[in-house]
């Protein structure tokens, strides 16, 4: 009972224990805070690639002519897992507003701007299957939105802003709203597109490329970094333009909702690949993941990079506990002659200052993890607090595709955080608690 | 006085380096003492005598000779069994009274009461033990005392708080290391009136190292550490020849 009272005598009455407390504390909310934003910005970026991407993406190696189109989709939805599927044929193409001189491509600015890929989708597919209804819906300002949700690529005659182009019915495009407002277009403006045409050889023909003009039928926003260098067209309307007999450049899956997570897609994702080798179809196979491999392991990395400098945090901390339990016991080589000479066995007078230890630990582990678990779901407001009171800015949402901070908390992971931290102070205590159960009483009551 | 001694010491001896060479502190040391017994032990500085209070107090292994109490061999005791035994039967009072700074005197009378209780056998008992403690410090004149932090009382407070622990457990053996020496001419005489009393009292046994002579000169025997050996003076009026000894 003395050891538990004492422990926690010493413990309360003295200002450096609370100091290695708020230490801990400080260093488990740095962490759980960190992890919970990290994750966050991990799960958000999930959600926009997959807001943007089909689960599973079929590209045929179409090195000996087209693809049967019919054939490949034969074989993948027929594959156990499949719910839905949509084809799309895409060719990359300069870009020119109608009208308008042809773009000064001097820098990569303006080249990146004037290139872009074009998509031919089928409408009625991609409305039912894919993520093109909300992409339409998230678009911001409502002047630039789709009159028609159900035929995107419809623009009243009496909208189409070139009159000489009112009765020719150009087909529609969609474009990104970013890109819209970077090239100064509304709905119902003209826009060119040209590509060059299937078989050409270079060097030995003379190259006329595939053009015609669209009309901007509205916008639409995924969210996605790449909107800007996206256009929609209807998928029949592409073949003509391309001038070409292919029908498929890539095959969007959607699957199941039992086969959505990521180890289940991959089986599937395996399961289409060899279904389609089976049927003698040449074809990669990608799931969203593997499409996005790249991005998503940056932020993984940054996560991880961040947690193992913030880790040191907690070497820092186990020091700093060391160092106070030293001190005391230091400082109480008298208290150890007096306990030991009052019948104190050296167990008892260790587990003194082991629960010292222990209690700081604890007790600072404790408040870490209430305190980072608040201030992880209070973020906003406080970036709020701070952006107004000091007058800088913490998040541009405009960097990001969302509008807050994200934070996702992982009670496990920060259970995990608080459990190791507590363990790994309380640990390093039981060194200089074995020190003082190891003094000579004699020795120690001699002390000055 | 019963017949079987409360502490029997034979030819204590403890041996420290210093050094290259081994310095010979104590060279077989005896002494013998029953219940209710009050002695005094002098000495130069640096004769042994703390060393000697340490030994048989449990604090200190000696290097030869044996040490008893009540009958037991303590010697050959492993270090919690010492422990145990100087928690039931060995009180300390020391010069500078080392009283725990973070505890009220209450509190620190109570120490080695809780040391020897389990935490829930101590939930059981606490009740009762306060009571006794208080009425201790009644005794000790302390009752207005007990909430007061060390740091708050008077060198004499501190000197009857640390007699209050070392009665609070009723310990057979009083140990007191140089009592007197770190108070005043009138808080000591307070102080050694109270320590004879209360061990009077409670049929304690008390051993008490001193320079005073004094002091030395109330206990019921006077015994000298002269060159490792504990010399008693003849007769109870032995403060004269023990002057001696010491010069």
């Amino acid at each position: 009972m003395f050891r538990f009272f004492l422990a926690g005598r010493y413990t309360l009455v003295r200002p450096v224990s609370y100091l290695a407390m708020v230490s801990i504390g400080l260093s488990v909310m740095a962490l759980i805070v960190v992890l919970s934003i990290m994750n966050g910005f991990l799960r958000e970026t999930e959600n926009v690639i997959r807001g943007s991407t089909a689960d599973i993406v079929v590209f045929p190696i179409q090195r000996f002519g087209p693809t049967s189109r019919t054939k490949i989709e034969g074989i993948v939805s027929g594959t156990p897992g499949v719910e839905s599927l949509t084809s799309r044929l895409i060719r990359p193409a300069i870009f020119k507003v109608h009208g308008r001189s042809n773009p000064r491509i001097w820098n990569s600015m303006e080249a990146s701007r004037s290139q872009v890929l074009v998509q031919g989708i089928d409408v009625d597919a991609e409305l039912a299957h894919s993520s093109l209804p909300e992409s339409l819906n998230d678009v911001r300002d409502p002047e630039v939105r789709v009159d028609d949700q159900e035929d995107p690529f419809y623009i009243p005659a009496e909208s189409v802003r070139d009159r000489r182009l009112r009765n020719a019915e150009n087909p529609g495009i969609l474009m990104g709203e970013d890109a819209m407002r970077v090239w100064g277009l509304r709905k119902g403006d003209a826009v060119d597109l040209a590509t060059l045409p299937d078989g050409f050889e270079l060097g030995r023909d003379v190259i006329q490329p595939s053009l015609m003009t669209f009309i901007v039928s509205g916008a639409f926003n995924s969210g996605h970094s790449n909107d800007d260098s996206i256009v929609y067209i209807d998928k029949s309307v592409a073949k003509v333009w391309a001038g070409t007999d292919h029908e498929l450049s890539e095959l969007y899956i959607t699957a199941e909702p039992d086969s959505q997570p990521p180890e289940l897609l991959k089986a599937l994702r395996d399961q289409i690949q060899v279904r389609l080798l089976a049927g003698e179809e040449d074809c990669i196979v990608h799931t969203w993941e593997d499409r996005n491999r790249t991005w998503l392991a940056a932020v993984k990395n940054e996560r991880r990079i961040l947690l193992v400098i913030l880790g040191f945090f907690l070497v820092l901390v186990c020091t700093i506990t060391f160092s106070v339990l030293t001190m005391l016991v230091q400082e109480k080589v008298r208290d150890i002659g007096v306990l030991s000479a009052m019948g104190t066995s050296a167990g008892g007078i260790g587990s003194i200052f082991a629960m010292v230890g222990v209690t700081i630990s604890l007790a600072g582990g404790i408040a870490g993890l209430l305190s980072g678990v608040w201030l992880a779901n209070n973020i906003n407001n406080v970036k709020d607090l701070i952006e107004e009171q000091f007058g800088v800015q913490i998040f541009d949402r405009n960097v990001y595709a969302f509008s807050e901070i994200p934070v996702e908390l992982d009670m496990y992971a920060n259970l995990l955080i608080t459990v190791a931290t507590v363990l790994g102070a309380a640990a390093i205590c039981l060194i200089p608690a074995w020190r003082a159960a190891r003094l000579d009483p004699v020795e120690a009551l001699r002390y000055e | 006085m019963s017949d079987t001694p409360i502490l029997a010491a034979q030819g204590l001896v403890r041996r420290y380096k210093m050094g290259g060479s081994a310095l010979e502190v104590l060279a077989g040391a005896s002494l013998e003492l029953h219940a209710g017994e009050r002695v005094a032990i002098m000495g130069r500085s640096g004769a042994g005598k703390s060393t000697f209070l340490h030994l048989l107090g449990l604090l200190d292994r000696p290097d030869g000779g044996k040490l008893q109490i009540r009958g037991q061999e303590t010697t050959t005791l492993s270090r919690r069994d010492r422990s145990r035994l100087r928690n039931q039967e060995v009180g300390f009072v020391f010069q500078f009274y080392h009283l725990i700074p973070e505890l009220s005197a209450l509190d620190n009378a109570l120490l080695p009461a809780m040391i020897s209780h389990g935490p829930l056998q101590w939930l059981s008992v606490r009740k009762r033990r306060r009571e006794q403690a208080r009425a201790l410090f009644e005794e000790l004149g302390l009752t207005d005392r007990q909430r007061h932090r060390p740091s708050q009382l008077s060198g004499g407070e501190r000197q009857r708080v640390a007699i209050a622990r070392a009665l609070c457990s009723q310990p057979g053996l009083m140990l007191c290391d140089e009592p007197t020496g770190n108070l005043d001419e009138h808080t000591s005489e307070a102080i050694t009136d109270l320590l004879f009393e209360v061990t009077k009292r409670h049929a304690q046994t008390l051993v008490m190292v001193t320079h005073d002579i004094d002091l030395a000169a109330r206990a019921d025997r006077i015994l000298v550490l002269h060159d490792g050996q504990l010399v008693e003076t003849p007769g109870h009026s032995a403060a004269a020849p023990a002057k001696e000894l010491i010069r």
